[in-house]
Formats: structure tokens, C-alpha cells, sequence
């Protein structure tokens, strides 16, 4: 049969049934709490929170006693003396050289120097001296392989130059070229190239979240409390049905995400220390424009993912059963988004048409001010195109006996 | 009027489903739940139709109420043809089943308000049938409740009233009573004999032999998917052989 020989239009009971439903939804407390409560609140403290240890773990680290064991001090006293004078260093002479890699293994110890016995001569000679250090590269930040370095790289430029002036050599000769970066990228393009990707990454997992509990509700619940029939036997046709629980899964989706990137703006208000000018620029990227466009690609997203978790749950016996069917699909959504985040995967051709990553990427460039438009028509085509399918696909399977009165 | 013709279901069967029936379907892959039955139910009757669980009984109403379409046959519901014009078919029809199949998170007013929605009912209309009914089953005091909130009798009561909101000529019961006590097993009853004074088509489905003596004009015994008897509850009791009802059930279905 013809999906559309019912079609209810005239009456418009689709829209009773989405009246119904969202006066139903907006009823219980857990569509609430995910479609409210959890983007609103729970984004901006989770947001402030990493920001804030992340930021006290770095500081720490910068702050941090090192701890530096140096052998072979008498072939390079000038060197020693460089570590002794070092900010916030201290130097353990007396731990056995045998214990060093236990010690270092332990963080009891930082780093040790391994000074060689031909130090000297080899300096003198013009030579290379050899020196070997010791320590552990799970440290946080890289602090002490940094700073380490720092007072090497201080120590080898002043025997260089030691070197040229007895030679009567000009530092060029060394160093040919004269280099200077300049970046032609706005601070809008390396904050969407950087963040860029993070933001579709929530309001897509949040865009599924918010439809994953109406969508269960309005499907399997409706089964397991034996409501389907009392519709099922009313004048709406399936495709009534389908439309109106449709529209209220689509709207409690789209809404999510938008209450989502709501809370990331009230989240990065939270964080402390931002710089002003980093600010400002997260600011115009928040603007009305962005977040417009943005959100129209949330709407097809969240039309595909209504449909597809509609199906199934309608598909499934109980709450239960459409739960165990629609949990892998958090992996199944999250990879692509995941995906969208890594560096060098750009919006072309080909991505645009790959859903879900094809809105990480677009967003990305879209907070970056460079979208281009051919790829952001191909990403809609896609998407609206995915929904297109999941809809019909919905529609088949409230048209299906053997779905409908599964048991 | 409710009229079925040669009316047959065949649902397909998957592996598993067909494992777990047995090895007389084993190499079936369909089960026919109604097997070519043919009744009328007429108006200002109440029809029975009896049988066991698993006789067919849900799966032949389901059909009348277009829920279902039938593999072959036809039903005609005041002349609509149930697949055809399923729509014409479902505004006639009040569908029961012993679940009281309520939303929780609704009021009963606005349970039945959806109810008369979906059935297109004018404001006018529906406020004063709403008012009759509430007047009648005593509802007013808890019309604004939530239904979780509700007792269970107030609850049956809500389900009547958004079966029956509508007013229509045809009411289906699916084993209105099972699993219900017996105060609200006598309110749904009453429904059923109220509905019949109506004037209303009433076709009424269950297991129980005592409901159908109470109620019924005419019956129908259905036994895996095949009618055994389809005539006036007289004449049944009238070609009797046996001392009671189950007795006679079993004795004309003994040998199925």
C-alpha cells in the first residue's frame, strides 16, 4: 500500500498527536533533566572544571622543585654550576649512581646527567661532547625535559660563540637564513580550527541524547503501556502517528542541542583567566550568524537521528529492549563526531557527504569563517537526505503488522 | 452492523518462531490465526465472541478495527470496507482491551479531549458529552488528576470514557475484564449492556463462559482460528448436551 493513501492532512491530527506528546514529555521529569538540567548545567561546570585542573596541573608543573642528579661534575664543572644556578632546581649529589633509574622510575628523582669523562677535551678540540640524560616522559607538560634543555642549549651557545670568536667567524655562518612567520590567520580561524570541532561534537551528542529518551517513550513505552491500540483504532492514520511522535522527538533533540551550545557559552563565561583578546574572539564566533548556521545543520541532524531511533524503539517489545537496542548507536554516533575533531580532516567533496562527521567539519569551518558554500550545499543535501530515508524507513515500520504487534 | 466474510490470517513465522511451536510447524512459515469465519453482528446486540487464549479472538477484532489487515475476506463495518477505507471504518468504532491503556502523565480530561481530537469532535459537542459522562461515571472530582495518580476503578472509568467519548455505532471489546476485580468487572459490564440500549453495534470478546450467559444475543465460538458456532445464545443453550456451558465448549471444540 501506498504510504500515503491515509494521509490525514485535511484534519491535521498529526498535530494532535504532537500536541499530546509534547504535553506528555514535558510531563517527566528524566526527558527534562536530559533536555534541560543536563545540557544547561552540567556543560558549563564539566567546562570550568577541566579547564580549571588543567590549568592548576599546568601551573604546578611550571612550579615544580626539579630534582637532578649530576654525574661527572668534575669533567664539566662550568655545566654543574649552570644547573646549580637553574630556578627551582635541586641538585642530589648524593644518590648512588646504581639507584638512578630506580629513583627516576619512582619520581623520586626528576633527571640525571651523564656527563662523559672526555668531556672537556672534546670541547677543546672543537669536538662534540657526549652527554646523556636520564628521565621520565610520562611527567606532565614536558616540564623537565624543557627546562633541562633550556640551560644546555644556554651552555652550548656560549661555547659556539667562544668557538667563532677564536676562529674570527661571524655568527651567520651558522645560521644562513634570517626567518620570520608571519600568520595570515584570523584568531576566528585557529580558534574554530583548534575548538572548532569540539562544538559540533557536543551538540550532536547531545542532539542524540535529548531524541534518544522521547524517542523511546513515544515508541516502545507507548507499546509496553498497551496505548499504541487506543491510537492505532482512532481515525489517525499510521503516517499521522508517525508524523506527530516524529516532530516531538525532533523537537526535543533540536531543542538539547541548543540548550547545550546555550550552556558552552555560559561555560566558557565560567572560565577563568581567559585572556580579553581570546575572549573577543570567542565572543564573534557565538554570534547570531554562526550559532544560526550551526543550527541549521543541528535540524536535519536531529531529524535523522528522531527517525532512526523512532524506528527502532517502535521496532522493539518494551523500554527495555529498545534501550539494549539504542545504546551501541552512542558509539556508532560518537565515532564519526570523534572523527571530525582529529587534526587535518577538512571539509571536502567527498567528507560533506559522510553525516554526522560532515557537520563536525562544517562546523568547524564555519566558526572559522571560511565555509564554502558548494560543500555546505553538499552537506545539507546529505543530511536532509540521510533524514529523508531514516523518515521513510520510520514510516515503513509503523506500517509493518509484524513490527507494530510484535511480541 | 458488522459483517465478515470468509475471513482468514496467516502471520509469517520466523526460525525461532517456529521452533518454539513445535514440530507441527515445523516446516511452516506461516501460522493462520483466523481461519476463513464468516459472522454478523447486528445493532442493539451484543455479539460474543468465545473461545480460549490464543483462539483467534484478539487477532479477528484487531482486523475489524483495521489494526490488522486480513490475508483474505472481507469486513464491512456500517458498509465501509475495513481496507479500503480504514479511516470511515476507525470513526465508527470504540476500542476496549482490559488494559485500561491510559497516558500517566495526562488527566483524565485531557485523555479524553485527545480522544475527541483524533475523532474530529466539535468543541460544542464534545464539552457536553464530556459533561454527560463525567456526570455519569462520577468523574468530576478527579478529572484534573494525573492518571499515575489515579485508583485503578478511577481509572477504568477514565478508560470508558475516552472509549465511548466519541458516541460511536460500533463498540469492540477485547476481554474488557481480564485481570480486573469484580466491582470494576460489573461497572464494564453494565458499559457493555448500556451500550447495547444505545442502540449500539457490540461485539465482545473473552474466555469467560458466565459473561457471555449474562450479556450476550448471539455468539460465535472460535477455536485455533475456526468458528464452531456462530448462532443466538438460545439456541445454543437450546442444542445443549452437556450440563454446563465449559462442558458443552469442550465437548463441541473436543475433537479440533
Amino acid at each position: 500500500m501506498n504510504l500515503f493513501t491515509e494521509w490525514g492532512m485535511p484534519k491535521m491530527k498529526f498535530l494532535t498527536i504532537a500536541k499530546k506528546e509534547i504535553i506528555d514529555i514535558t510531563r517527566d521529569r528524566r526527558t527534562i533533566m536530559m533536555m534541560i538540567v543536563v545540557p544547561l548545567l552540567l556543560v558549563p561546570v564539566l567546562m570550568g572544571t577541566v579547564f580549571k585542573i588543567t590549568m592548576s596541573q599546568a601551573e604546578k608543573a611550571s612550579e615544580k622543585q626539579l630534582k637532578v642528579r649530576f654525574i661527572g661534575q668534575q669533567y664539566a664543572p662550568n655545566l654543574y654550576s649552570a644547573f646549580m644556578n637553574m630556578e627551582k632546581t635541586i641538585m642530589l649529589d648524593q644518590i648512588p649512581a646504581d639507584s638512578i633509574p630506580t629513583y627516576i622510575q619512582e619520581e623520586y628523582l626528576d633527571a640525571a646527567i651523564y656527563i662523559d669523562s672526555d668531556y672537556q677535551s672534546e670541547i677543546d678540540k672543537d669536538g662534540q661532547a657526549k652527554i646523556t640524560i636520564k628521565y621520565k616522559g610520562t611527567d606532565s607538560f614536558g616540564i623537565t625535559k624543557d627546562r633541562i634543555r633550556s640551560v644546555l642549549k644556554e651552555s652550548e651557545i656560549e661555547i659556539i660563540s667562544q668557538r667563532m670568536d677564536r676562529l674570527h667567524l661571524k655568527p651567520e655562518i651558522v645560521k644562513a637564513y634570517n626567518v620570520t612567520f608571519e600568520d595570515v590567520a584570523s584568531d576566528q580561524e585557529k580558534l574554530g580550527k583548534f575548538a572548532g570541532g569540539w562544538l559540533p561534537y557536543i551538540f550532536i551528542i547531545f542532539g542524540f541524547m535529548g531524541a534518544m529518551y522521547p524517542a523511546l517513550d513515544l515508541g516502545a513505552g507507548e507499546k509496553e503501556r498497551g496505548t499504541l491500540e487506543t491510537i492505532l483504532s482512532s481515525p489517525a492514520t499510521r503516517l499521522d502517528i508517525v508524523l506527530g511522535k516524529f516532530l516531538v522527538v525532533m523537537l526535543a533533540a533540536f531543542l538539547t542541542a541548543f540548550i547545550a551550545l546555550g550552556g558552552m557559552a555560559v561555560g566558557i563565561q565560567r572560565i577563568p583567566d581567559i585572556p580579553p583578546e581570546i575572549l573577543t574572539v570567542i565572543n564573534d564566533v557565538l554570534s547570531f550568524r554562526t550559532i544560526g548556521l550551526m543550527m541549521t545543520l543541528v535540524l536535519p541532524v536531529a531529524a535523522f537521528f528522531s527517525a532512526l531511533l523512532l524506528g527502532l524503539s517502535i521496532y522493539a517489545k518494551s523500554f527495555k529492549e529498545a534501550q539494549s537496542i539504542v545504546a551501541p548507536l552512542n558509539i556508532v554516533i560518537i565515532f564519526p563526531a570523534i572523527i571530525g575533531t582529529l587534526p587535518g580532516m577538512e571539509l571536502n567533496g567527498m567528507t560533506a557527504l559522510i553525516p554526522i562527521l560532515n557537520v563536525s567539519l562544517a562546523s568547524k569551518d564555519i566558526i572559522a569563517g571560511v565555509i564554502n558554500p558548494v560543500y555546505m550545499g553538499e552537506v545539507y543535501i546529505s543530511l536532509f537526505g540521510f533524514a529523508g530515508l531514516a523518515i521513510f524507513w520510520c514510516v515503513k515500520m509503523f506500517n509493518r503488522e509484524k513490527t507494530i504487534f510484535r511480541s | 452492523m458488522i459483517q465478515v466474510q470468509n475471513l482468514t490470517k496467516d502471520f509469517s513465522l520466523n526460525k525461532k518462531q517456529r521452533r518454539e511451536l513445535g514440530n507441527e510447524y515445523k516446516d511452516s512459515k506461516t501460522l493462520r490465526a483466523v481461519d476463513d469465519i464468516s459472522f454478523e453482528c447486528e445493532p442493539g446486540k451484543i455479539f460474543g465472541l468465545l473461545g480460549p487464549n490464543g483462539a483467534g479472538k484478539t487477532t479477528t477484532l484487531r482486523m475489524i478495527a483495521t489494526m490488522l489487515k486480513p490475508t483474505s475476506g472481507t469486513i464491512s463495518v456500517l458498509n465501509y470496507d475495513s481496507v479500503s477505507q480504514g479511516q470511515k471504518v476507525r470513526e465508527q468504532i470504540g476500542f476496549m482491551t482490559g488494559q485500561t491503556a491510559l497516558y500517566d502523565r495526562l488527566t483524565p480530561a485531557e485523555m479524553v479531549r485527545y480522544i475527541a481530537d483524533l475523532h474530529g469532535m466539535e468543541k460544542v459537542t464534545f464539552q457536553k458529552r464530556k459533561n454527560h459522562l463525567f456526570d455519569i461515571l462520577d468523574m468530576h472530582d478527579f478529572a484534573d488528576r494525573r492518571i499515575a495518580r489515579l485508583s485503578s476503578g478511577m481509572k477504568q472509568k477514565t478508560s470508558i470514557a475516552r472509549t465511548i467519548i466519541h458516541d460511536p455505532p460500533i463498540m469492540i471489546f477485547d476481554e474488557p475484564t481480564s485481570g480486573l476485580d469484580v466491582m470494576t468487572s460489573r461497572a464494564i459490564m453494565d458499559l457493555i449492556r448500556s451500550c447495547k440500549d444505545d442502540g449500539k453495534t457490540v461485539i465482545f470478546s473473552t474466555h469467560r463462559m458466565g459473561e457471555v450467559n449474562q450479556i450476550c444475543d448471539n455468539i460465535a465460538i472460535i477455536y485455533k482460528g475456526k468458528l464452531f458456532f456462530n448462532d443466538t445464545l438460545d439456541h445454543f443453550k437450546a442444542e445443549m448436551t452437556q450440563p454446563t456451558f465449559e462442558d458443552e465448549f469442550i465437548y463441541r471444540v473436543g475433537d479440533a
